[in-house]
């Protein structure tokens, strides 16, 4: 048993190494910016006083709470409708939200270019058609995550509970379900805005300037910035996620499954058989 | 709801509960949706791409992408050899890592490199691109402390912002999602079939032969299929990392939308995403029969 211990060690730390080092090293390279053995913040205060910084960031930040938006006001009511009325239609749209694995990022740009070539440019020639499209980008991963969520509560008793006391639907959906199910929404809304922060290849083609097109471009000129501000973007994506991953299974992984919105389908849908068996892994 | 209604439904059961025609207003939206940024840019894409420039039915794009004068089916070539070495590669060390990992009795550790594993899977793009160039680009840290110990890597044929680079790279977030995928099949290889295996006198390699392997191969194709089509789809980390040195399909249709490239053909780019469907298509297809398969093992 000793050499499976060894071998146990060995990869693991392999592992580990080689998710750590760049991290490190990055951090190092940041810090020095050229000048060897000596550590100073330069580069990250010379990017607070980068031109571009703010404003790139400003359309990520709403292109991405716009698709988390849409994200909600799309998949909430869709999946309680399909749970509590058509059951036997979740399989569809179970397979439906999965569609956007299939298609590269790429080809919906091509596809929505092409198609909506007379669309009024107010929709296609402003970052309003990224947070739509990120919509459907993020729908493997955002629509799991509510569906687990639904899947979680007793949705029949809650609904028959409130209107049997006299609730309308508004006051249903306030006051019932939107609470029961927010860790669901929560993680869906996560998600949606992990993804869209990160979002290079549809923006740049398009040619909108978010914070990674952005990035991008201040790569060539100084290296040094772009590397501190990847630091930054990558920090605040795996705090981002780690939270989720937290409230997840604080909650006896009961409603949002963070397998289920990171890996999406592969992991929560096809792989485990049910929600419980991921509990006991 | 009427008195009435209510005794008639709930004599119904659960399952017809509610129907109501009204409520068909709560799935039509997400369809709508999914129709016009989803089935109608992929519906235009595979259509466009058997028109001639005159809006014409033709096969220009598809022959002029097919012929060996152009530089297409190379790209190609590359992208699916890129996408393939990363997969392979990056799912038999995920294996070796999953099975370290589920031999380790510790659940603190397992719970740290699962949740680990979730956030570095979507790890990508751009950020993680110039981690790498930070690391072991020509001015990386590493390729210095290689340097300063005699061995600098790129007077040795490697490049960062190369195929290997990318491979590199690439491994990064495909590593990750390797483990998440396999976790569940090799947990569920149950310690009493390695016993009954033993009793019967088996050695430990007749049973990972005989057992352990078989059961394994159909979630292993499975997370190789999503790991391909993954590597296949990803555009952020090469352009950032080769600017376009190593053609890959994506990055030619990108460029080709961003005028970059001159064509008379308005409509190649559309030829060149049909193949990327048709690939990726495929890829998906074999999933879904390989997981099929999987599920039973699993119960």
């Amino acid at each position: 048993m000793k050499r499976t211990r060894t071998f146990r060690w060995i990869a693991l730390g392999l592992l580990g190494l080689y998710v750590l080092i760049p991290v490190a090293a990055s951090v190092q390279f940041s810090l020095e910016a050229g000048y060897k053995g000596r550590l100073s913040f330069s580069a990250y205060s010379q990017a607070v006083a980068e031109g571009g910084l703010g404003t790139s960031l400003v359309t990520s930040v709403k292109v991405s709470a716009g698709a988390a938006a849409i994200t909600l006001a799309l998949l909430v009511p869709t999946v309680i409708f399909v749970n509590l009325c058509f059951p036997r239609w979740r399989a569809v749209l179970d397979a439906v939200s999965l569609l956007p694995l299939g298609v590269p990022a790429v080809v919906i740009v091509l596809g929505v270019l092409g198609a909506y070539k007379s669309v009024p440019s107010v929709i296609t020639g402003t970052p309003v058609i990224l947070a739509l499209v990120y919509v459907i980008l993020a729908m493997p991963y955002s629509y799991r995550a509510i569906d687990a969520g639904v899947r979680s509560i007793d949705l029949h008793t809650l609904v028959d509970a409130a209107r049997s006391m006299g609730a309308g639907w508004g006051k249903l959906f306030s006051r019932v379900l939107l609470p029961s199910l927010r860790s669901g929404i929560l993680a869906a809304a996560f998600l949606t805005v992990a993804l869209s922060l990160g979002e290079y290849a549809i923006a740049s083609i398009m040619g909108f300037s978010t914070f990674p097109v952005w990035l991008v471009g201040v790569e060539g000129n100084n290296p040094y910035v772009a590397v501190a501000l990847s630091i930054c973007a990558l920090a605040f994506t795996w705090i981002l996620l780690v939270t989720l991953a937290m409230a997840g299974s604080g909650r006896k992984r009961r409603s949002t499954g963070f397998g289920a919105g990171l890996v999406g389908p592969e992991v929560e849908v096809e792989i485990s058989p049910s929600p419980e068996d991921e509990a006991v892994a | 709801m009427s008195s009435a209604s209510t005794t008639r439904v709930n004599s119904a059961g659960r399952g017809a509960r509610r129907r109501r025609p009204w409520a068909l207003i709560g799935v039509v939206p997400f369809f709508a949706y999914v129709v016009i940024f989803l089935v109608v840019p992929a519906a235009a894409v595979m259509v466009e791409a058997f028109r001639a420039n005159d809006g014409s039915l033709s096969l220009t794009n598809i022959s002029t992408v097919l012929s060996s004068t152009q530089p297409w089916l190379h790209s190609y070539g590359i992208s699916l050899e890129l996408s393939a070495i990363s997969a392979v590669l990056a799912g038999i060390l995920g294996l070796v890592g999953t099975v370290a990992l589920v031999s380790s009795p510790s659940r603190m550790v397992r719970r740290l490199v699962t949740t680990g594993c979730g956030v570095l899977a979507n790890t990508g793009g751009v950020p993680l691109a110039f981690a790498f160039i930070a690391t072991i680009g020509n001015a990386g840290i590493v390729t210095h402390l290689l340097a300063d110990l005699g061995f600098n890597p790129y007077y040795h044929g490697f490049s960062l912002y190369s195929f290997t680079g990318l491979v590199i790279v690439y491994l990064y977030f495909l590593l990750p999602l390797v483990i998440l995928l396999m976790l569940p099949p090799v947990e569920a290889l149950r310690q009493e079939w390695r016993e009954a295996a033993a009793t019967l006198g088996a050695s430990p390699r007749h049973y990972w032969q005989k057992v352990g392997l078989p059961v394994l191969t159909p979630p292993f194709v499975a997370t190789l299929m999503v790991l391909f089509m993954d590597a296949f789809a990803a555009y952020a980390t090469a352009q950032a990392l080769t600017t376009g040195s190593v053609p890959l399909v994506p990055i030619e249709i990108g460029s080709l939308l961003a005028g970059n490239v001159v064509t008379n053909q308005a409509n190649l780019g559309d030829a060149l995403g049909l193949g990327m469907i048709v690939i990726v298509g495929a890829a998906g297809a074999l999933y879904v029969f390989v997981q099929r398969k999987t599920a039973r093992w699993l119960r």
